[in-house]
């Protein structure tokens, strides 16, 4: 495998020492590409008491290219698919060279915070938000208990 | 010649000398102009244009920067993408540009929309924001906005968009900052890589041609012609190289009498609806009267059952005698008058009716197309035996093929008269255009019946029928065809 970029280690280096409140990211033992993520849901969204874990992965061209991330652990969210797949502006084509693994992580975060049903990839949720926002919060709620608390 | 400068371009340069016309000549080389009148006059599908190479347009694209950058004492690389930015109208760019050259180029995306402030740098050192390394100042370059990167970072910048297409949206690394990166400042970090550079050559002629408006990429497989033409219009181009004829408006099949946006709709229905459709396409129904079992395999609709002879019409089944008349009704769709009146149920059950009625004629005329065209095959055989056993030459033959093809042009337009019937308004207007089109259509079906049996059909008698048909077609489109 080629050297690792100074771009990756420094901000690996910065990740572990001053880390983001509320997400852990470790890099794998085998692969200083790949991170193991996990995300506490938000206080007073439907997500929280929940631990979603995720997986982040910085592509050969990173940072010129936007890092492939993607929930492991089942959520229900409007902007999130059934394969964990995010609908997330700066991980498309807002993406800059000039973000880090921090700023994305942060901006998923916030996603949990603030669901936008107007820019769906999961429809179906994206749908039941729209029109009926406290059944879709009951079952939000519902699947963070079912599948993101298991002690 | 007439300059239609006034009135397709909503700025108002008619009185200003700087907003000459570079493109007159490359359009006036050739043609005489009285020529062109009377074609449009007498065709209304008559369409002026032409099929470029890529080297034609890459010229003709080279001569309209050249001229602007003289024009404007600007770089031909920023030339490029001012004109990208306004549809290549050299004129509005001059209006713009010296009415307002900063808000030219902040529209441009080539300054920042807010005038950056001109940062004092005191080290000689920087450290690069994206490979976070420290380096003397001279190793970093910025676009027009404040954002300093090292030069190694914008070549891998260049490198990564370009893999995936970008080429004239490539913008500055910044986040949020939207100033684009202008072709002479991508090519100097790409100085030694010849087949990224080509790619990226590539990659901004396709993106020019797609923003030209008087450019289309032939949509033929593998074909690289252009088509080009001053007027943008909805009208049928077909290619010189590859034969592929389509609209040069959008770019799709050319579907005449009915208008873009309609025939999208329309296109788009049949694509939804299609489940609801899908009974429609029988090869056999029984004949009306006998019942037995009838095949269709010409693409004439006019049908003679080979049992008891009885003429019928494949679409409605009833008898073809009715078909000839003033009072032809085949193709019109009769929608009951007190429908508003009626539930809810009852509409939707109405509206599938009147669809399917619209697309079972849309869809029939296209099988009959493909099934003419095997009919065409089949007298091509034919015809060849009996020029190799001394029947007549090619020559004496050829007003059949002749006749074929008009055939095919004739039904073509009759298979597109249906979606804009579908979407007419009820009134007077759309009671002519039905009356044209079922003229139309018992003229085409007559037309079919004397190909079928060609050999047997006098050739005056041919020739008269092909002279009606067309006439009718080119009647309705005069009255109806609004590009
Ligand atoms: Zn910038
Ligand atoms: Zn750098
Ligand atoms: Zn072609
Ligand atoms: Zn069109
Ligand atoms: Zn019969
Ligand atoms: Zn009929």
């Amino acid at each position: 495998m080629a050297a690792l970029p100074r771009r990756i280690i420094k901000e690996t280096q910065r990740l572990m020492q001053e880390p983001v409140p509320g997400i852990s990211a470790v890099p794998d033992d085998s692969n200083a590409r790949y991170f193991h993520v996990i995300v506490t849901g938000p206080e007073d969204s439907p997500f929280e008491g929940g631990l979603f874990k995720l997986e982040l992965f910085l592509p050969e061209d990173y940072p010129m290219s936007a890092p492939k991330v993607r929930f492991i652990t089942k959520i229900y969210h409007p902007n999130i698919d059934r394969l964990g797949r995010i609908c997330l502006d700066i991980l498309k084509d807002k993406w800059s060279p000039a973000l880090q693994i921090r700023t994305v992580l942060l901006s998923i975060q916030a996603l949990l915070s603030a669901p936008n049903p107007d820019d769906p990839l999961a429809n179906d949720v994206a749908e039941l938000w729209k029109v009926n926002e406290s059944e879709a919060i009951r079952n939000a709620k519902e699947w963070t208990r079912r599948y993101a608390m298991d002690n | 010649m007439a300059t239609s400068q006034g009135n397709d371009s909503d700025m108002d340069c008619s009185d200003n000398e700087d907003c000459y016309d570079d493109y007159n000549d490359y359009y006036n080389d050739d043609n005489s102009d009285g020529e062109q009148l009377d074609m449009s006059k007498t065709d209304p599908e008559y369409f002026d244009y032409k099929c470029l190479s890529e080297e034609e347009v890459e010229r003709l694209l080279n001569e309209t920067v050249e001229s602007l950058s003289n024009r404007l004492f600007i770089s031909p690389s920023l030339a490029k993408v001012l004109l990208h930015s306004h549809e290549w109208n050299s004129n509005e760019v001059i209006c713009k540009y010296k009415e307002n050259p900063q808000q030219t180029l902040i529209a441009a995306k080539i300054d920042p929309p807010t005038p950056s402030k001109s940062i004092i740098v005191t080290s000689t050192y920087l450290s690069c924001p994206v490979c976070i390394t420290t380096l003397n100042i001279d190793k970093f370059i910025k676009l027009n906005c404040t954002h300093m990167f090292c030069k190694d970072c914008w070549t891998t910048h260049f490198e990564v968009q370009i893999a995936q297409g970008i080429s004239t949206a490539i913008s500055c690394m910044a986040k949020d900052c939207v100033v684009l990166a202008p072709e002479d400042f991508v090519l100097k970090h790409l100085q030694h890589k010849t087949s990224i550079r080509e790619k990226y050559q590539h990659f901004t002629f396709r993106d020019y041609v797609k923003s030209h408006p008087e450019l289309r990429f032939c949509p033929g497989p593998n074909c690289s012609v252009i088509i080009c033409s001053r007027e943008i219009k909805a009208k049928r181009v077909v290619c010189d190289k590859c034969n592929t004829g389509f609209c040069f408006k959008c770019g799709c099949d050319y579907h005449a009498p009915t208008d873009c946006q309609v025939i999208k709709k329309w296109l788009t229905k049949c694509a939804d609806d299609s489940e609801t459709a899908n009974y429609i396409s029988a090869h056999t129904k029984d004949c009306p009267k006998c019942h037995i079992c009838i095949e269709k395999n010409g693409g004439c609709n006019h049908m003679q059952c080979s049992n008891c002879k009885h003429d019928f019409c494949w679409m409605c089944l009833g008898d073809w005698k009715s078909h000839g008349s003033e009072y032809y009704e085949c193709s019109r769709y009769r929608e009951n008058p007190n429908i508003a009146h009626e539930s809810a149920h009852a509409q939707a059950r109405e509206a599938l009716k009147k669809y399917l009625h619209y697309y079972e004629r849309w869809e029939n005329h296209s099988k009959s197309l493909k099934l003419e065209e095997q009919t065409l095959e089949k007298l091509r055989t034919r015809i060849n035996k009996k020029v190799m056993s001394g029947l007549g030459t090619w020559i004496d033959w050829q007003y059949l093929f002749t006749a074929a093809n008009l055939l095919a042009k004739c039904r073509y337009t009759l298979q597109y008269t249906y979606p804009f019937a579908y979407y007419m308004d009820t009134g007077p207007r759309k009671e002519l255009f039905e009356y044209q089109q079922a003229q139309l259509e018992a003229e085409i079906e007559n037309l079919s019946w004397k190909v079928e049996r060609a050999e047997t059909t006098d050739r005056g008698d041919l020739e008269n029928q092909m002279d009606i048909a067309e006439k009718r077609r080119t009647t309705l489109l005069k009255d109806f065809l609004d590009v």
